[in-house]
């Protein structure tokens, strides 16, 4: 189907994003370097997503909205995503029978924001989580 | 000189001057370093009970209050806190009989607590420096992690047997599933993995080290590995959250790799740890329990998955967290349950947490604000003093207070 | 050194992209590497309400706009920099130097480093000592290869 795609996402920590946690999680720097997704270059065209827009990145478990980035290397059906508030949105809550919680790699559906939905604020998550 | 409790190399040689309570000019820092000594007037924690302000006695005591009702209670957190403050953290565990967890759980505990039983070899990092000639970085990119982590100690220093520099005296191989900024480095010397591929990567390992040929798609560049660590006079192995999360709990195939390493030359693991002092706590429970997290005081010591904070947060019925952030880093389910629990956090900044926590209690930034010591990624200590003054208490006060109340 | 914070202090903060990036912490980190010029930034000197900020911003500016790149044709993008010091201990001249300093993987102790960290990035002091310089310069290459973030080049 174009317009949408199943992907892995592999999380990662990037030195900017950990400078701007430093420097308050409830900056748009802050966001701007976590709400971000990167995408293989065929993987992205296939979508039609330009660099930078809006993407709909959704799991079994939660739904997030991210900027879609253009990767320089080639990784098809792979994506790239900053561990964050909101890589943690998709992430599942279930434990494996080792114990162990599997944090880094998970399916997911990216698709194009129909509505053209902004990126999801870390204010919108910090309710999520603290909503009754 | 000060120090950097930015991440878990603790960086000793830092210059900074101070400029009316701001951080101004600092030598040696990197940038994640700096961003941390700016943080220093950003964000900073109030004590505060139901999100009101407080005065410090009323937030500890209320703390303490909360702690005492708890049938089920979990003590969290402990990697961004000093030695001192994690020995009243597990002397607190015991004497209330309760859980204590730290992130180890869901990233590299495993790994560490074998080292510490012994069953995976280990060095120092001026070991590193003045002898390995291969550094292999595993599911690990200390570049954007722990930023000095190749400049001070695993790739670019001379050192006592490593006269000649990078380019002839050592060799970088990384194993990714990512073109890291470490991979950058390394250039030649990167693996691409797909995600979870590391086992079948060590099994390839493990044939070419045998002298079978592996059953992999480049099998020259596998064999040239091969041949380059078999010929190394001291290989080191870095781990990271890559690595843990593909093995998931299930260490046996890495340990043999490093055994069959060990009968050809010799090779140390050393894991990039994420918080200053997660080494530091993970040694102080192993002393105590010999396990480096998971452990219920209950009914004496008692160690497993169910005592780890993904599944504990069902049976807990008051949680403390100190020194972390798990609601900004657990899944969204598990941190909506966290975020339910009566909690007490404890934290330098503003988090995630915090927003979440009942009561919150603010203590000093270890390193510039409170002396104390903490435990090198390598397991080395690291003593040091505060820089500037502050009307923060130290962490170790702060839980000492607590514990006291309860 | 002009932080990036200190420009941002002085931009509008509205994040309106007139100047194609998609906010002003973003434009300040463009003017600092010198991708950016403040002319760029047309609110800033289009609307009077800005006039002081302007100024201001001229003023910090000036001693970074006048200074071309090093006399080796050496450019460091510090917006770019992580501040690992990877270049300063594999720099050549540094390990001849300084050799119970950056020679070892620590900070400078001689103060006849060419490359240190300072506010968390790279800077390159005592530019003819560099191999890159003077007639008899050599194409070393050494801090490009090892920067893992391409900070640095040569133009």
């Amino acid at each position: 189907m174009a317009g949408a795609k199943e992907v892995t996402v592999v999380t990662y920590r990037g030195i900017f994003q950990e400078v701007e946690e430093a420097l308050g999680m409830y900056s748009d720097g802050y966001r701007d370097q976590s709400a971000i997704v990167s995408l293989d270059g065929g993987d992205i065209k296939e979508l039609g997503v330009e660099d930078g827009q809006p993407v709909i990145l959704e799991t079994g478990s939660g739904k997030v909205v991210v900027a879609a980035k253009l990767s320089e290397d080639p990784h098809p059906g792979l994506a790239f995503m900053p561990s964050s508030p909101w890589s943690a949105q998709l992430v599942s809550g279930e434990v494996e029978e080792s114990g162990f919680l599997d944090l880094k790699s998970f399916m997911a559906k990216v698709s194009l924001s129909p509505a053209k939905e902004a990126v999801t604020s870390i204010e919108e998550i910090a309710e999520r989580i603290k909503a009754p | 000189m000060a120090f950097c409790t930015g991440c878990s190399l603790l960086c000793d040689d830092i210059e900074v001057d101070f400029e009316g309570g701001k951080i101004g000019r600092t030598m040696n820092l990197c940038r994640k370093g700096r961003g941390h000594y700016d943080s220093l007037c950003v964000d900073r924690l109030a004590p505060t009970v139901d999100g009101s302000e407080v005065g410090i006695d009323d937030a500890v005591s209320k703390a303490a209050e909360v702690l005492a009702g708890a049938e089920n209670l979990l003590l969290f957190g402990w990697g961004n806190s000093t030695l001192a403050a994690q020995k009243v953290g597990v002397e607190m565990a015991k004497k209330l009989g309760c859980v204590i967890d730290d992130p180890s759980s869901y990233s590299q505990g495993l790994i560490t607590e074998t080292i510490l039983k012994g069953e995976l070899p280990t060095c120092t990092f001026d070991d590193v420096r003045n002898f390995a000639d291969v550094s292999i970085y595993w599911g690990d990119d200390p570049s954007s992690s722990h930023p000095r982590h190749l400049s001070r100690f695993s790739y670019f220093p001379r050192g006592e047997k490593r006269q000649r520099g990078y380019e002839e005296d050592r060799e970088a191989i990384v194993i990714d599933v990512r073109k890291s900024p470490t991979a950058e480095i390394a250039a030649d010397g990167f693996f691409k993995i797909p995600p979870g591929g590391d086992g079948d990567f060590m099994g390839a390992l493990m044939a070419t080290l045998g002298g079978k040929i592996p059953k992999v798609e480049d099998k020259k560049k596998m064999l040239n590995l091969g041949t380059k660590l078999r010929k190394s006079k001291f290989g080191v192995i870095f781990t990271g959250l890559g690595l843990a999360h593909s093995v998931k709990g299930e260490l046996d195939e890495f340990v043999s790799l490093v055994g069959k390493l060990n009968e050809l030359t010799r090779f140390s693991v050393i894991p990039s740890l994420g918080d200053y002092n997660t080494r530091g706590f993970n040694q102080t429970l192993f002393d105590e329990t010999g396990h480096v997290d998971r452990v219920s005081f209950k009914d004496g010591v008692n160690h497993g998955p169910e005592f780890g904070i993904a599944k504990y947060l069902d049976a807990c019925d008051a949680v403390m967290v100190v020194g972390s952030d798990p609601a900004a880093v657990l899944p969204a389910s598990l941190a909506r349950k966290l975020a339910k629990i009566p909690m007490v956090a404890v934290n330098s900044h503003r988090t995630f947490t915090t927003d979440a926590a009942k009561v919150t209690v603010p203590i000093a930034v270890a390193g510039l604000e409170a002396g104390g010591s903490a435990l090198r990624t390598d397991g080395v200590k690291v003593e040091f003093d505060a820089v500037v003054k502050s009307d923060y208490l130290p962490d170790v006060e702060v839980i000492e207070r607590i514990m006291e109340a309860v | 050194m002009v932080s990036v914070m200190e420009i941002y202090q002085l931009l509008p903060k509205t994040n309106c992209k007139k100047c194609g990036l998609p906010t002003c912490m973003a434009f300040a980190v463009g003017l600092l590497g010198r991708e950016k010029t403040i002319e760029d930034c047309t609110p800033l000197v289009e609307e009077p309400k800005y006039e002081k900020k302007l100024e201001g911003l001229r003023e910090l500016l000036a001693p970074i706009l006048s200074a071309d790149a090093t006399e080796t044709g050496m450019i460091i993008h510090t917006e770019k920099c992580y501040g690992c010091g990877n270049c300063v201990v594999a720099c050549p001249v540094n390990v001849a130097n300084d050799p119970k300093g950056t020679a070892i993987g620590r900070g400078p102790v001689s103060g006849k480093a060419i490359l240190i960290v300072e506010d968390g990035v790279v800077k390159c002091v005592n530019v003819d000592q560099c191999r890159r310089f003077g007639p008899e310069k050599v194409l070393c290459s050494a801090c490009i290869v090892t920067c893992p973030s391409k900070a640095i080049e040569f133009i």
